[in-house]
């Protein structure tokens, strides 16, 4: 069994994923929707979306503290106005894993939109539905199963993000050290193998568990759409 | 009276499209075109779905307006357009298929659901999911949708091209039913003959994006450039008939005799196995691409065609003027 200790690194590890997940999932979904027409400046963004995936994480980390630290140009509005700190804290590592897991959530979700028959709108359309509204009736339960299977995907990728938010939000037990961070912590002390293996068997069940979890919860949608 | 009318140019590639034509606000206009005619950019255009120059007019209000810089979106033209391939949306059931446009139709125009489902024979598929409904369950859902979302005017794109036979009758049977009942104004596209004249009250006739021929059935399908958009084993005559419904009273119908099915008797036949024969004088003789000759006789039920040989017209003494019955089988009609 999980000591209070991993718990604790568990729950901070569930947490930090999911609120990635929260904040960056409105925004995908409109990315990935957007990607899948054709609009002037569509190669821009798609490039922009998958800056993460090729700069290295730690390059990652190093612009968000530029950009969201307290000296930052965001982080510095941010702290005016709402007094948020994003840097070394909760909030700050689910930032940064939301950028990291971004690109998969919005490739995912991209193939959805894309393998959508365009007709359906347009059959949408001559029933009186305006575009938000084909969006949300149409589009969105359509891309159900993508969606989901994108979510899953960003979130055991969120689980083990490790670089981007340890430069960005550092290794403060408690507080932003994640499963990944957990382990790179007790390997730095000498004899902490044994720990790290724990937590590497904990992360292992955790990542199983979500997954054969997501693919029941898929079969189930597929056989709701199909009928 | 929501009359359309339609004057639209667009340019597709090398095809270009100047169509020009009105259909009236009552009964059923069929748009008739062999295919690549432009029949169903006509559609688009007129649902917006397509930009197009020009105007459509529905009722004397622009739907779009090129010169006047005026376009509606498809979601507020008031148009309805069933589709040849159903575009029912398969995460929906049945039910849900017909709420989507009851929930977005005008409350005051509102239709009850059960009263459709009841008219379209729907009435056990609605809670089944659309994806195993058959090709003909799949038509009647997409009509009923269709209406219930109280469009002004109804656009088919040959909505019976995937049934055969029966299924195609009977569901061309509910269409002239649905107009009847629900004052729809329709304009029905497709390419044959048959069908046309099954459900036209009024015809416009397309060739290569360019309207060739239009107005009442009976009058415009007599049109030359009409007869030359026929393949030749369908050229004949339309002969107008009183339709008898259950119930509904009766409706002027068209029924399409072609020239290959009807026999010429130069002398009131007797004994002879066809029911129909109908008395007529020969107006015209026209030699065809084939060398057979089409004489046209002017009936009570109004002007018939029938294709003979020459040899036939020597030995019968065929000439303009003549009197003769014209026989037609039963199953011609």
């Amino acid at each position: 069994m999980p000591s209070p200790a991993e718990m604790q690194i568990l729950g901070t590890s569930f947490s930090v994923a999911a609120f990635a997940l929260l904040w960056s999932l409105p925004l995908a979904i409109a990315c990935a929707f957007l990607l899948s027409r054709q609009f002037p400046g569509r190669f821009t963004l798609d490039g922009l979306v998958h800056l993460p995936i090729i700069l290295p994480p730690v390059l990652t980390g190093f612009l968000l503290l530029l950009l969201f630290g307290r000296q930052g140009p965001i982080g510095a509005w941010l702290e005016r106005v709402a007094g948020i700190h994003l840097a070394f804290t909760r909030q700050g590592a689910a930032l940064a894993t939301a950028v990291m897991t971004f690109p998969i959530l919005v490739r995912a979700i991209r193939v959805a939109f894309e393998a959508m028959d365009p007709k359906l709108f347009e059959a949408a359309a001559m029933l009186r539905a305006h575009p938000l509204d084909r969006f949300f009736s149409i589009a969105l339960p359509l891309a159900g199963p993508g969606i989901l299977a994108g979510m899953v995907t960003a979130f055991a990728a969120g689980m083990g993000e490790f670089g981007a938010v340890i430069t960005f939000a550092a290794n403060i037990p408690g507080e932003t050290q994640t499963l990944p961070l957990a382990i790179y912590a007790v390997l730095q002390q000498p004899g902490g193998e044994g720990a790290a293996l724990r937590l590497a068997a904990l992360s292992f069940t955790v990542a199983m568990a979500g997954l054969i979890g997501a693919e029941l919860l898929q079969r189930w949608m597929l056989r709701r759409l199909k009928g | 009276m929501m009359t359309l009318d339609v004057d639209i140019r667009l340019r597709r590639g090398a095809f270009q499209m100047a169509a020009k034509f009105s259909a009236p606000g009552d009964g059923i206009t069929v748009l008739f075109g062999p295919s690549g005619s432009g029949k169903t950019s006509v559609l688009s255009a007129i649902a917006g779905l397509v930009p197009s120059d020009g105007h459509i007019l529905l009722g004397g209000c622009p739907l779009g307006d090129s010169a006047a810089g005026l376009w509606l979106p498809p979601h507020r033209r008031g148009i309805g357009l069933v589709f040849q391939d159903a575009r029912l949306f398969p995460h929906l059931t049945v039910r849900r298929n017909i709420a989507y446009a009851w929930t977005r139709a005008p409350i005051e125009r509102r239709h009850d659901v059960a009263d459709v489902a009841r008219f379209f024979d729907i009435v056990s598929l609605l809670d089944r999911p659309v994806g195993n409904l058959s090709g003909g369950e799949k038509s009647r859902v997409a009509l009923a949708r269709a209406l219930v979302a109280a469009p002004d005017f109804l656009l088919l794109d040959e909505p019976f091209a995937a049934l055969d036979g029966t299924r195609r009758r009977s569901f061309i049977a509910v269409l002239l039913e649905m107009q009847r009942s629900f004052r729809l104004p329709m304009l029905v596209v497709t390419h044959n003959i048959d069908d046309a004249a099954a459900l036209a009250s009024n015809l416009v006739a397309l060739k290569a994006g360019q309207v060739v021929a239009q107005g009442l059935f009976g009058e415009a399908s007599r049109d030359p450039a009409f007869a030359a958009l026929l393949d030749a084993r369908d050229s004949g005559a339309a002969v107008s008939g009183l339709l008898l419904h259950k119930g509904h009273g009766a409706a002027q119908r068209y029924l399409w005799l072609r020239a290959d099915h009807i026999v010429l008797a130069m002398e009131p036949p007797k004994a002879v196995s066809a029911r129909n024969i109908l008395e007529g004088e020969i107006v015209s003789l026209r030699q065809e691409a084939d060398g057979s000759r089409l004489v046209e006789l002017k009936t009570a039920a109004g002007p018939i065609l029938s294709r003979v040989t020459v040899e036939a017209v020597e030995e019968l003494g065929l000439a303009e003027g003549r009197v003769a019955w014209a026989l037609v089988k039963a199953h011609a009609l």
